[in-house]
């Protein structure tokens, strides 16, 4: 414990590790959170997405904070749905026809055109139809007539899939047109609020018509969308826990194993320790990368594979030689050979004396380690050989590139899980880079 | 300044800060060294010996804290000159060293003659070929033999690469050599034939020797005068006959008393308690812990006493 | 000086060896190293055939070129062209089995895999499924060889100077301790933790999505320019973006470790003795700390080297480079085995070789090996 104070009493005077350290603990809460509010299973189904679960988010829409960067807006995205009680709706009641009345107001404050304006309509009956009529009242008060058509149960109406609103629009793209100024064409939507008004007859007792229209603007949630429409924040989230945990048990599995087998060479010295020499020049030609890629094309990319086969590849890597030296420098000191005098086994000699004045020079190495599996798995996934299932930072990437993100400037879609990937990164070295300056007497005096 | 005197020390003092705090490790030290002699500066680890040795040299540490003090060499004041001319003027021409395990003291990847005549080709401005005759005179008078040249330190045992550091500091013609401890790491075989090459030198080449030691016994052989060095502060300087016959200072009285003979009834004493550290220093005699003469004056840090010669620095010679 | 009347020393405990030349040592410890790297190349040829073969894609690779051949050998017999087609067909079938059995191909998996590992050790690397090289071979070997240059000239040239250039303002850095810049290096050290193709991607949307003023990927303009200053050009315009990110991944990482190695190695006394012996800071700093010191770092560059080329798919993969890592990516995603298993053959000896050679560096720096002392401390 004592030790354990001493330790953040020093490491307090770095500024950068204290910095690394409260993004760490940030990670991790931010995963705890992800991982509590958005269960695995229901972000797979999420991120697999179907046009039922995205329909109301836009088509690569970027994050709602741009906005606070711009002088004048980019429209926002925002639905009102009177089957949720927004908007007003009167029934009456008369001679076993319903006539409703939807109301359904929004501010429109922004100087662009939304993507798409959709009014997705559910209604119940049994034999009959409803009939609706759609108008859209502007903020100078002029009536724009929309159309008129029957509702089944779900109904689906697109402005922009409207041609005769079109002409009637003077030729301009519906979702544009009813935003503009019909006298001067101006190609900017007029600020105000907006009314779309339905009116509708049902035929029937219980029958009804509800509505909900999605107005699609540019910007949807804290992270934006996707060409699938999906909600970014979900991979950003998820990305988080899949991270830190193949992170952290690549770097441990790594460093425990290789420090296992040093300590088995240096103590049982012989064939055994040139056995593990030959298997270590034999890894260190085998290419990483190359050699991940046949197992993912051949055999499997899931991430417990590759995890397994990142580790196998690592354990017998360059830290067996600083290990080595290590053990070496403690094999032959004195309390070693004491402990061989009164005939203690080899094990616990390796598990007593060995490996607990080994675990201080350890830690930082395994912190420094983090990082590099962090963006292993980042960059298996960007060339392809991801899980195909989960949403990760590294899929984010892939597919923004892969989707033009780059050439449509659309950054948003690849910097977010760049940056907290850089972040993530970032404060692992840095605490690791400040541990070893601690720990290692060494560079103590530099 | 004495003619006949090559180097004389004034309240040399070196300080450097650690983490824990400053460390005085040299603090007020002076001695005179004439010509054709040998000084010891006898101590125990951790007084402070070894830092003199640097000191001299101005070999600073990175965190050195104050650096200041008179050196006389040969009549010029060196403390002052600029570190070019020091580097030029005084390193191996002026004064040369013997390090302590001359294992780590050698370039690893450079080759033993090589190191040997770099002093020469750089200070004295000789030719590579003038320069390997020289390293083989210097070969021949510490015994070293000629083929060794060639070989590069590992292949050389200890004693061999302590003759090869004695002829590196040799090459150069210095007119003082500092030993630090030149044979602490060495078996009593090779250190006797080690002292048998100084004994021989000091006859027949001239140079002073300033020798840093805590070994009494051996380094009785070759000093001439004997100073002693306790918590970073001489505390008394003698001619060796007098001193070895009896020291005038108490901490000196004990390490002789400490010192075991061959043929003596009394059994050696030891000093009890321990040298203090370097960084928190008590006021006053800085012995006065251990002494067991001590009465109140020792609380106030006492001068250097003249007596007969000698120097003391201690209350009991007021 | 008077001459010493010596007696003869004490006797010397010298490891006294029979001195052969020192070419003669080295050329000695580099025919051991190469036998062992001979082993250790098949050793690992051998693991990567196995670990191909698990799903049986190496057998897959040899019955397709079997099937091929003997294919292409009965179309082109003018003795069989009178032939039905049923009956060519069965001449067709009857020749692969035969081939098949005299190739082992029906022998159990140890033995087949030693049949391979031949293949694999000698080059034989067989036909590719859907790509060809340049100069349209089909023989896997080709393709390959053709994209070898591209990838040694990115990371060979690149992390030659980077090596070089760190190596040198480490040593300047050493000198001033604890100053502004010294500081500013340690701080930036960290920027290791991001690997270059990760900067990479940084670059390109900075430089060019966003700037338009450097090329998204690919190793010159499309279409390449006739003369040669300009064709070189283009292919230094294509490089800055990838060295750049292969230095903002490597410089400060690599100028602090060598600097506190310095400053590390200047404390050591025989640093010390050279100042006191009064030898220029320069002489110092070349003979007593860089000298010594160049075995390690000679070390280090091996095994940086060997991480970058075992990072070559995605580094060359995200700047669309036209070497061997992005070639096995292409493979990848086309399923094509051979070229995938024939890169990952080709990238082994690039990385052996390596090794090698940097073996042979280290011999001529450190004198224990020329000297030929038993245990050299790894």
């Amino acid at each position: 414990m004592n030790a354990l104070r001493k330790f953040f009493a020093e490491i307090s005077q770095y500024p950068s590790a204290v910095v690394g350290l409260i993004l760490i603990l940030g990670l991790v809460a931010f995963s705890i959170y992800t991982v509590v509010t958005l269960p695995y299973e229901e972000a797979i189904s999420l991120w697999r997405g179907d046009e039922n679960v995205w329909y109301k988010t836009p088509k690569t829409a970027q994050p709602k904070w741009i906005n606070w960067f711009r002088q004048d807006d980019v429209p926002e995205t925002f639905w009102l749905n009177t089957a949720e009680g927004q908007g007003t709706k009167t029934e009456e009641f008369s001679n076993g026809t319903n006539k409703i009345f939807i109301s359904l107001p929004f501010e429109y404050n922004s100087p662009y055109f939304p993507q798409e304006v959709t009014i997705y309509f559910t209604s119940q009956f049994t034999d009959k139809e409803p009939f609706v009529d759609v108008k859209v009242i502007t903020p100078t008060g002029e009536e724009i007539r929309i159309d008129s058509f029957a509702v089944g149960h779900k109904h689906t109406y697109r402005f922009s899939q409207d041609q005769k609103l079109q002409r009637r629009l003077k030729g301009n793209r519906p979702e544009q047109g009813i935003f503009m100024d019909l006298e001067t064409e101006q190609l900017q939507a007029v600020p105000g609020t907006y009314e779309l008004q339905i009116e509708g007859v049902a035929f029937e007792e219980n029958s009804t018509v509800d509505a909900e229209l999605v107005v699609y603007g540019e910007v949807y949630g804290w992270a934006g969308t996707d060409h699938r429409r999906r909600d970014i924040t979900i991979a950003l989230m998820w990305g988080a826990p899949v991270a830190l945990a193949f992170g952290l048990l690549a770097a441990l599995g790594t460093t425990v194993t290789t420090m296992i087998i040093a300590a088995a060479g240096t103590w049982y010295g012989g064939w055994v320790d040139e056995v593990i020499q030959r298997i270590t020049e034999v890894n260190l030609i085998l290419p990483f990368l190359s050699i991940l890629i046949m197992i993912g094309t051949f055999y499997s990319k899931s991430l417990s594979v590759m995890l397994v086969a990142v580790i196998a590849l690592s354990i017998f890597g360059g830290g067996i030689k600083i290990f080595r030296a290590n053990f070496l420098q403690i094999k032959e000191s004195p309390y070693v050979e004491a402990a061989r005098a009164y005939g203690a086994s080899d094990i616990r000699i390796i598990m007593r004396y060995l490996v607990p004045r080994i675990i201080p020079l350890l830690l930082p190495q395994l912190v420094i380690l983090v990082p590099t599996y962090v963006f292993l798995e980042a960059s298996l996934t960007i060339i392809g050989l991801g899980d195909p299932v989960l949403p990760t930072w590294g899929k984010l990437i892939r597919e923004g590139i892969g989707n033009g993100a780059l050439l449509q400037g659309q950054f948003y879609w690849v910097l977010q899980p760049a940056v907290i990937l850089l972040i993530t990164g970032l404060s692992f070295a840095m605490v690791g880079f400040s541990m070893d300056r601690i720990i290692n007497p060494k560079l103590r005096s530099v | 300044m004495p003619k006949d005197k090559v180097l004389r020390i004034e309240d040399l003092i070196l300080h450097f800060k650690t983490r824990q705090g400053t460390v005085q490790a040299v603090d007020g030290v002076f001695f005179d060294l004439r010509y054709e002699e040998a000084v010891v500066v006898l101590g125990e680890s951790g007084c402070g010996k070894s830092s003199l040795a640097k000191a001299i040299l101005r070999l600073l540490p990175r965190n050195v804290e104050r650096y200041q003090g008179k050196i006389y060499l040969e009549n010029t004041e060196i403390m002052s000159m600029d570190d070019e001319e020091f580097r030029k003027n005084v390193r191996w021409v002026g004064i040369s060293l013997v390090p302590q395990a001359a294992m780590n003291a050698l370039n690893p990847v450079l080759k033993v003659g090589e190191q040997v005549a770099e002093p020469a080709m750089v200070h004295l401005g000789v030719s590579k070929p003038e320069a390997v005759s020289m390293v083989k005179k210097m070969f021949q008078h510490v015994g070293v033999p000629e083929d060794f040249i060639n070989r590069y330190p590992f292949e050389l045992s200890g004693g061999m690469r302590q003759r090869v550091a004695i002829a590196m500091s040799l090459v150069t013609s210095p007119n003082l050599i500092i030993l630090d401890e030149p044979t602490s790491a060495l078996d009593v075989l090779t250190q006797a034939s080690i002292f048998n090459v100084l004994k021989r030198l000091k006859k027949e080449l001239g140079i002073g020797f300033i020798l840093i030691t805590h070994d009494i016994a051996t380094s009785s052989e070759l000093a001439d005068t004997v100073a002693v060095m306790y918590a970073g502060q001489i505390v008394e300087v003698s001619d060796a006959y007098r001193f070895f016959e009896k020291p005038l200072h108490p901490y000196s009285q004990k390490l002789m008393a400490s010192v075991p003979r061959l043929h003596s009834s009394t059994e050696p004493e030891f000093i009890t308690g321990r040298p203090p550290s370097l960084i928190a220093l008590p006021k006053g005699c800085r012995f006065k812990e251990r002494c067991p003469f001590r009465f109140e004056k020792c609380d106030e840090d006492p001068p250097v006493f003249q007596q007969e010669g000698r120097q003391v620095r201690c209350w009991l010679y007021a | 000086m008077a001459e010493s009347t010596l007696e003869s020393p004490l006797p010397v405990v010298t490891p006294k060896k029979e001195h052969d030349s020192a070419l003669l040592r080295v050329a000695k410890y580099m025919a051991v190293r190469l036998v062992t790297m001979v082993f250790t190349v098949i050793l690992g040829l051998y693991l990567t055939i196995l670990i191909a073969n698990m799903g049986g894609y190496v057998d897959q690779i040899r019955r397709g070129e079997i099937r091929d051949f003997v294919q292409q050998q009965v179309r082109n017999d003018p003795g069989m062209k009178n032939l039905s087609a049923t009956q060519r067909s069965k001449i067709i079938e009857d020749r692969i089995v035969n081939a098949e059995k005299r190739l082992g191909l029906d022998r159990p998996f140890a033995i087949r895999s030693f049949a391979f590992l031949r293949n694999a050790v000698t080059l034989n690397l067989g036909f590719a499924e859907f790509i060809t090289a340049d100069n349209g071979s089909r023989m896997v070997k080709n393709i390959v060889l053709e994209r070898l240059p591209s990838t040694l000239m990115l990371f060979g040239m690149t992390n030659i100077l980077l090596f070089f250039g760190t190596l040198f303002a480490a040593l300047s850095l050493s000198r001033s301790y604890g100053s502004w810049l010294d500081r500013l290096i340690i701080a930036l050290s960290p920027m290791s933790a991001a690997p270059g193709w990760f900067y990479g991607i940084f670059l390109i949307v900075i430089f060019a999505a966003y700037l338009h003023v450097l090329p998204f990927g690919g190793m010159v303009d499309v279409p390449p320019p006739d003369n040669r200053v300009d064709y070189a050009l283009s292919m230094l315009k294509h490089l800055t973006l990838p060295a750049l990110a292969l230095a903002l991944n490597q410089v400060a990482f690599a100028i602090y470790n060598n600097r506190t190695f310095f400053l590390i190695y200047s404390s050591e006394d025989y640093v010390e003795m050279a100042k006191a012996k009064g030898l220029t800071s320069r002489d110092v700093e070349r003979k007593y700390i860089l000298r010594p010191t160049l075995p390690t770092n000679i070390t280090n560059f091996a095994f940086l080297l060997i991480g970058i080329w075992g990072g070559a798919p995605i580094f060359e993969g995200v700047f669309n480079w036209p070497g061997l890592g992005r070639t096995q990516l292409v493979a990848a995603g086309l399923f094509d085995t051979p070229v995938i298993v024939g890169t990952t053959v080709i990238f082994a000896y690039l990385l052996a070789i390596t090794v090698f050679l940097l073996d042979f560096v280290y011999a001529l720096v450190d004198p224990r090996v020329k000297i030929g002392s038993e245990s050299r401390s790894s």
